[in-house]
């Protein structure tokens, strides 16, 4: 029964380590909550805070002008902070259009 | 001459180049195409001469296929509509290709069969994009008829860049944007190859599935890396592997590939099943692979090149790796010698040709083969190849992108083996999801969880300083 060759028992182990890992994780997230945040990816790897992003940050990460960058800055500074994307809208030069690729730029927390 | 494939594909790309920076009349091109022809029939026991004559005509191949390629059929779709133009046009046709995506905008390509024009109707040819901000219930080889206007679109880049000429290169010349549903009216019945359209549907459902097992990042990342699929890839990730140099494994290319070859393969193995069923069917597989994914010029390249290594292997032949990458860029520039031209085959295949050719020799001249504690060797080979690809690439990337990573060798060793491991667990989720989905479940985690690893080295990687500069 266990007359594999050396690929399948390759494949075996790789297909159960696969499955011991899953096991241990689901487990372990099980027991302690936090680990869940640790496991999946965050939205802070894939989108930039709005209420925390810095000036250098925004024009780095060249997803805006800088002067619109100033903008959205000036504008949260003025507001204190954003309380929702769509307030995006409020500041000059943002759009319909421009708003569609902002709002899977930014997140707020 | 040992590769001969390899050097028909190299006087035929050079002979596009040449019809695209020199101005070449068709029929000039004809007669010596001819006096060649007669000359190599008559030098035909000369075999150096006839050689050269060979190569030669290969040449002239390519300048005639790029002529030929911009002159447009009499009934071609452009020829109906003028650059200010605000008549209202109804074409009908089929969607041919999937529709697809980003920031809320929805596009897909129709293939005109009759237009419409003044209360006249003429048969026509060629592809329409077709835009809309609303969410139409389309699929490939749906028959149609869109009324509105159409645009030729005009560049005011030089002649291979910009967005009307990317369009170009995929023989697309007009758009149509579709502001209400009702522009959109479907026929009854469905056209087109039936086997795109099933494997077009078999990739919806993956996606459906890989989505349902992982949170929405990480289904993005995965359907990426095994499906092609890139519209849920957030713009930040991206940009960050652009700046890392690491963008690549977020398509589906040779890699990809590979590992669909070889877990096929495998199966059957196990199935124990013949040698030559076996080649066959993994050949089978690799096509449909390849319609599934989108047919892109890196999974083209691939398929061919695994093609000839199955075919070079059922045969009991030895495979030539600069004859099977030409000759793959061959079958591709053959039907469309616009690509070359386009910057993603460019970087597909002389990433692939930077590393076939500069690895032995650095791997030479660091004498790394001594090297006898195999970790340290297994590093030694990743850093080469990565460092091979990116000497490759340096210029066209610096020229075109503007920007140039050194952090891309250090990324490179990191992220690939993360990558191909997610790769093989992403394509061990979606197998399980087709026999067992309970199973899946279990597998879904430990990819979550490398994914979440990936992403963070390569945020660290893209903060260090000098990682890279822009030009």
């Amino acid at each position: 029964m266990l007359n594999f060759t050396p690929e399948e028992r390759k494949v075996a182990l790789f297909l159960l380590g696969l499955a011991f890992c899953g096991l241990v994780l689901s487990n372990l997230i099980k027991v302690n909550c936090r680990l869940e945040a640790r496991v999946y990816p965050q939205i802070q790897l894939a989108r930039l805070n709005l209420n925390k992003v810095s000036l250098s940050e925004l024009a780095s990460a060249k997803c805006v002008p800088v002067k619109l960058a100033q903008r959205i800055i000036e504008y949260r500074d003025f507001c204190k902070e954003f309380s929702s994307l769509e307030e995006l809208k409020e500041v000059k030069g943002i759009g319909g259009k421009r708003f569609e690729k902002l709002k899977e730029i930014f997140f707020i927390e | 001459m040992k590769r001969l494939l390899a050097g028909l594909a190299a006087c035929y790309a050079l002979g596009i180049i040449l019809a695209d920076f020199i101005r070449l009349d068709y029929w000039w091109i004809i007669s010596v195409a001819i006096c060649l022809f007669v000359f190599a029939s008559f030098g035909a026991k000369k075999a150096r001469l006839f050689l050269i004559l060979v190569l030669f005509l290969a040449m002239l191949a390519g300048c005639l296929n790029l002529k030929s390629s911009s002159n447009l059929s009499q009934c071609h779709l452009r020829n109906f509509v003028a650059y200010k133009d605000s008549c209202i046009y109804s074409v009908s046709g089929f969607v041919s290709s999937a529709l697809e995506s980003k920031h809320g905008l929805y596009w897909f390509t129709l293939r005109a069969q009759e237009i419409q024009v003044d209360k006249l109707k003429y048969n026509c040819c060629g592809e329409l994009l077709v835009k809309m901000d609303f969410e139409p219930e389309l699929n490939y080889g749906t028959n149609l008829t869109l009324t509105g206007n159409l645009r030729r679109l005009y560049s005011f880049r030089n002649q291979n860049q910009g967005y009307q000429n990317f369009l170009a290169r995929q023989s697309i010349y007009l758009v149509m944007s579709v502001k209400e549903p009702r522009q959109i009216i479907r026929r009854p019945g469905s056209s087109g190859i039936k086997l795109i359209a099933r494997c077009l549907a078999l990739r919806a459902y993956l996606e459906k599935l890989i989505s349902r097992h992982l949170p929405d990042l990480a289904a993005g990342i995965l359907s990426a890396m095994v499906l092609g699929q890139k519209r849920a890839i957030p713009w930040l990730v991206n940009d960050s592997m652009v700046k890392s140099g690491t963008v690549h494994i977020l398509v589906v290319s040779g890699f990809n590939v590979g590992i669909v070859a070889f877990t096929v393969n495998l199966l059957l193995k196990i199935l124990r099943l013949g040698r030559k069923t076996r080649i066959m069917l993994t050949a089978i597989c690799l096509l449909i692979y390849c319609l599934m994914t989108g047919s892109t010029n890196p999974v083209i390249r691939a398929t061919v090149m695994g093609l000839v290594f199955l075919a070079a292997y059922l045969f009991k032949r030895e495979p030539d790796i600069y004859n099977s990458l030409l000759g793959a860029a061959l079958f591709i520039l053959v039907i469309n010698p616009r690509q070359l031209f386009d910057i993603g085959f460019q970087l597909s295949f002389i990433s692939v040709l930077a590393i076939v050719y500069f690895y032995p020799k650095l791997e030479a001249w660091t004498h790394l083969e001594l090297c006898r504690i195999k970790i340290l060797k297994f590093i030694g080979q990743g850093c080469l190849v990565s460092f091979s690809a990116w000497l490759g690439t340096l210029v066209i990337i610096a020229l075109n992108f503007r920007i140039i990573a050194p952090v891309t060798v250090l990324a490179n060793i990191l992220i690939v083996p993360l990558a191909t491991l997610i790769t093989l667990c992403g394509f061990t989720l979606v197998l399980s999801g087709l026999i067992y989905p309970d199973l899946a479940h279990l597998f879904s985690l430990p990819i979550a969880g490398l994914i979440t690893l990936l992403l963070n080295i390569n945020a660290v990687l893209v903060k260090l300083p000098g990682a890279f500069f822009y030009l």
